[in-house]
């Protein structure tokens, strides 16, 4: 243990370090040149509200130099060269997120943006396969803070029940997660840019699924492992957004979640996992109807083969 | 809680400054992305002020701050009455759990610092307090210097059902032998240096930890009782991290480092005497226990490292990729003393005491890894390839030492090796073509390979059982655009594989998935949603048939773009069959388990600026036929400008058909005042 932790310092310091090692000047966008670049104080002339807002959020950046080539124009790095469209007025002549396809408008804001916060990589996430736009849930132009998103757990499952109405729906059922309590938001345990997990789950701990986040106790490792809660998660037996079985098992009698895998006759070492059921419980009684009464450390043991203590 | 309440008061105390508050600038927020995207964000508000038990916090645009209020924001402070719930108790804690008393129920603040010596904004988002879930979320920055986010969550988790994991439920005894009294804390904190930089160091860390109390059983090493007791729980992980965020220009790399902390100190005792479960004679001897104690100490660590890329080398390709390696490992000691009357089955004699010594140690190396590919070779036609990896392989010693008194003190060692390895690969290659605009066409392939070895169950008699996945997946899918107002998406993908890790796993399956919005006008919208699965194992000794069907549609109603109010009638239908060959245990005869869900739910809600009434609808029938009921409705008296009276009352109820001892109803009024500015 004391190896691990004195090699989590040094990497960690010398990734600390590393991030403050000047780098290599940035090549400015080849855009930066083009003549037709009005600036940010032309476009406030006429949309000043618009402006006023953008400079509270984190776009208002670029204008100060975050990005080289940029600087005073904010509104330009998104919209393109406005000098056109200054001189005639018209739509026509600036280009509009708003209209054009998700994929246009995602190359948009992913030609800054491609890599922040986004682990499994955009492209290949369920939003972007969907055509699901950035634009979607962030608004550019300001409203909710630094992320230009909403970060309240009310607005944040308002605004993604407002696509995954069934998903939502699953948490009206008596037993589930305490989304709509405002407890808990989507996004605590889902990646809606992408994920390295399935189903867009969020990773903990690195490469963990982000159920262990807030149930630590059921990461392990354990001295003796209960197999398909490392192969197939916790949805082998658990809904997780909501159930109308208690513990928000995936069936009404906890024996028949156990008993579906381990009923394997003849046995063989190469077909499924999970083996048979002790052939001495006599379900009949009801000291024997649930499984977990006695094989209380279903997730995992330290101390007993059988999950029994 | 008591410094976060003072934290608030005095908050909402400096928000009655002198100066006369200004109205927070309408402008600024009204001028937000698109008209469709407004128009999409009037539906979820209603939609969670449906379900939100609180009210939900102001909207945000009226906390976007003016140039001129350095602290703008709302809180809503209540006390909650809730009579005796009629039905069982525990139940209504198992699902409800809300109890009287004041709640910091919302607070919302937005606070500007004018000189920018600290930070510039803070965001303080809280929800209730003093209810058994609460939140507490701070953002902070100052602009080109730092952003700091941190995230508070405690939720009580009370499980405690009559009719469920009770073997003497059949003779009147009402104890959940497998109950939970907990809290869940867990706090995220991030700190970003320098963002919106090329470089942003970053530095994090997590706590999670669980404590409190509970029932569970006590076994000891025979199958012939087993006994509730008291339990404990205490248990935390720590997670440090630290990393570096790079941008240049075409390429982004991610670099992190992290490490955890984990303990675990759970335990369970009991004084006895305690009969168990078996009170019948055994060779002419009762089984009781007299006393007995039991302690885990687990210490653990893990490493991580982490590293991201994303680039765009050249205009027609993006490449996105992860590797991750983490090295989670554990030390346990075991210890267990108990007396009473056991039978010791492997020599058939009964003894009177025991001691169960166990040391031991795990370790699961754990290799993630992915890949993914956009090509653009031209305007309307992409091809993505992603190649996914995840393996790891758990090794664990364990020393088990037996001190037994059965007439004279017997002592046994056993020494165990445990493994189980995991591959799992995944490539997959989607070709989209762009028809038109606002149609796009994918197809794809997806293969799914690996294997999985895990010590085999003592009874199959293998040392080890092995399993491997070969999957083939044929992919499909449409996005049609109608301009603004109307918008469809399809999935579909279909396999006939042969081989799976467990019965139950996907095998030959096909899966659909269908999603719809239309704009019918600026006020009305409705939306659908229908997913399908069938899955299927045709082993004649497995005999899988599983069929998934849920069908949603939401109509939403936003007059003058909700400024009046909104209207939302939200519906879903699930319908589930599984059908299974299983064996029971004590025939082996293979018999069918059968499981159907049939479930009707209802949203709705009907907000405007004074009322809310509505609430939400379970109808569940099937093998576990109960309904859940949640209305409520509320009323908001304006008091002043800046002071709202809220009353709200809600019940609860819920019906099981089957387990009536786990039914319960409740009738809960809120009053609560919001300040805002």
């Amino acid at each position: 243990m004391r190896n691990n932790l004195l090699q989590a310092v040094r990497g960690v310091a010398g990734i600390v370090a590393c991030g403050f090692i000047p780098w290599v000047a940035m090549p400015a966008p080849a855009a930066s040149d083009a003549p037709a670049y009005v600036g940010s104080e032309a476009c406030k002339v006429c949309h000043e509200e618009i402006y006023n807002n953008l400079k509270k959020t984190p776009h208002s950046a670029v204008d100060t130099g975050a990005r080289p080539g940029w600087t005073g124009r904010a509104c330009e790095s998104c919209h393109g060269p406005g000098g056109k469209h200054v001189e005639s007025a018209s739509a026509a002549d600036i280009k509009n997120p708003d209209k054009e396809t998700s994929t246009e408008v995602d190359r948009t804001c992913l030609t800054c943006h491609l890599n922040q916060r986004t682990p499994g990589g955009r492209i290949a996430s369920g939003h972007a396969r969907d055509e699901v736009g950035c634009t979607t849930c962030h608004s550019i132009h300001g409203q909710g803070g630094a992320k230009l998103v909403l970060h309240a757990n009310a607005e944040i499952n308002a605004k993604c029940s407002t696509c995954h109405i069934s998903q939502w729906a699953s948490f009206n059922k008596p037993y589930k997660h305490r989304l709509i309590e405002n407890a808990m938001s989507c996004v605590d345990c889902h990646n809606p840019h992408a994920s390295i997990r399935p189903d867009t789950l969020t990773a903990s701990f690195g490469d963990e699924p982000g159920c262990l986040n807030c149930h630590g106790d059921k990461r392990g490792p354990f001295i003796y492992e209960h197999a398909p809660v490392r192969d197939e998660g916790c949805t082998a037996c658990h809904e997780p957004h909501g159930s109308a079985n208690p513990r928000m098992l995936i069936r009404h009698e906890v024996r028949l979640v156990c008993l579906e895998c381990h009923s394997n006759l003849p046995f063989s070492a190469n077909t499924v996992i999970g083996g048979v059921a002790p052939a001495f419980h006599d379900l009949r009684s009801t000291r024997f109807q649930d499984c977990t009464i006695c094989h209380v450390k279903v997730h995992g043991s330290y101390a007993d083969r059988e999950f029994l203590r | 809680m008591r410094l976060l309440a003072c934290f608030l008061l005095v908050v909402s105390l400096a928000a009655q400054a002198p100066d006369a508050p200004k109205p927070a600038d309408q402008s600024a927020s009204s001028a937000q992305a698109a008209p469709a995207a407004q128009s999409s964000q009037a539906a979820p508000a209603a939609q969670s002020a449906a379900s939100a038990p609180a009210a939900a916090p102001a909207p945000a645009a009226e906390n976007q701050p003016s140039g001129d209020n350095w602290l703008t924001g709302s809180i809503e402070l209540g006390y909650r009455w809730v009579p005796t719930p009629g039905g069982t108790d525990n139940a209504y804690r198992s699902v409800v759990n809300l109890t009287d008393g004041f709640r910091i129920l919302n607070s919302d603040f937005t606070i500007l610092d004018p000189h920018h010596w600290l930070f510039d904004r803070a965001d303080v988002h809280t929800s209730n307090w003093g209810d058994p879930y609460t939140t507490l979320r701070v953002n902070i920055e100052k602009h080109d210097w730092y952003n700091l986010t941190a995230n508070y969550r405690n939720i009580a988790y009370f499980d405690f059902l009559p009719s469920f994991a009770n073997p003497e439920f059949n003779q009147g005894a009402l104890l959940d032998q497998n109950s939970f009294d907990t809290a869940i804390r867990a706090t995220d904190i991030q700190l970003d240096l320098l963002p919106h930089k090329w470089i942003t160091p970053y530095l994090g860390f997590s706590s999670n930890t669980q404590y409190g109390r509970g029932v569970t059983d006590f076994n000891q090493e025979s199958q012939y009782n087993e006994y509730p007791v008291a339990s404990l729980y205490s248990d935390l992980t720590n997670n440090y991290r630290a990393g570096v965020r790079m941008e240049m220009g075409k390429y982004h790399v991610t670099l992190e480092q992290g490490g955890t902390t984990f303990k675990d100190d759970q335990g369970a005792s009991d004084m006895g005497p305690n009969p168990g479960n078996f009170t019948g004679l055994l060779f002419g001897e009762t089984m009781p226990l007299d006393s007995m104690d039991e302690l885990y100490r687990v210490r653990g660590d893990s490493v991580y490292s982490k590293a991201l890329l994303a680039a765009n080398p050249l205009p027609w390709i993006s490449v996105t990729g992860q590797f991750v390696y983490a090295r989670p490992r554990t030390d346990v000691d075991y210890t267990e003393n108990s007396t009473g009357n056991f039978l010791l089955q492997r020599i058939l004699q009964f003894y009177s005491s025991g001691q169960d010594l166990l040391t031991g140690d795990a370790n699961m190396p754990h290799l993630t890894g992915s890949l993914s590919v956009e090509l653009r070779p031209w305007r309307r036609f992409r091809i993505v390839e992603s190649w996914m990896s995840d393996r790891f392989h758990g090794a664990s010693d364990a020393l088990l030492v037996e001190n037994l008194l059965a007439g004279m003190p017997l002592t046994d060692q056993q020494l165990a090796n445990e493994r189980i390895v995991l591959r799992y690969n995944q490539e997959e290659v989607d070709a989209y073509y762009e028809v038109t605009p606002y149609l796009t066409l994918r197809g794809g392939y997806r293969f799914v390979w690996g294997n999985t070895d895990v010590t085999a169950p003592i009874l199959t008699g293998l040392p080890s059982e092995t399993a491997n996945l070969h999957r083939n997946v044929g992919i499909a899918g449409v996005s049609y655009r109608l301009g603004q107002k109307f918008r469809i998406n399809g999935d579909a993908e279909g396999s006939n594989s042969a081989q799976a890790f467990f019965r139950t796993s996907l095998q030959q399956y096909e899966k659909a998935h269908v999603r719809a919005q239309y704009d019918l006008s600026p006020a009305w919208h409705v939306a659908a949603d229908v997913s399908l699965l069938n899955n299927s194992n045709p082993n004649p000794n497995v005999q899988l048939d599983f069929s998934s069907r849920v069908e949603s549609a939401s109509l939403n109603w936003t007059p003058n773009s909700g400024k009046w109010g909104s209207v939302l009638v939200d519906y879903s239908r699930v319908a589930i069959r599984s059908d299974i060959l299983y064996l029971i245990p004590q025939s082996l005869q293979p018999t069918p388990s059968i499981y159907t869900e049939n479930d009707h739910l209802l949203t709705t809600l009907a907000s405007f600026r004074w009322f809310a009434v509505g609430g939400s609808m379970f109808l569940g029938s099937g093998s576990r036929p109960t309904q859940y009921y949640q209305p409520l409705a509320r009323l908001t008296v304006p008091l002043h400008k800046h002071v709202d009276w809220i009353t709200e009352w809600r019940w609860y109820a819920m019906n099981d058909v089957f387990y009536a001892l786990d039914n319960f109803r409740s009738n809960q009024i809120m009053s609560s005042l919001r300040f805002s500015r």
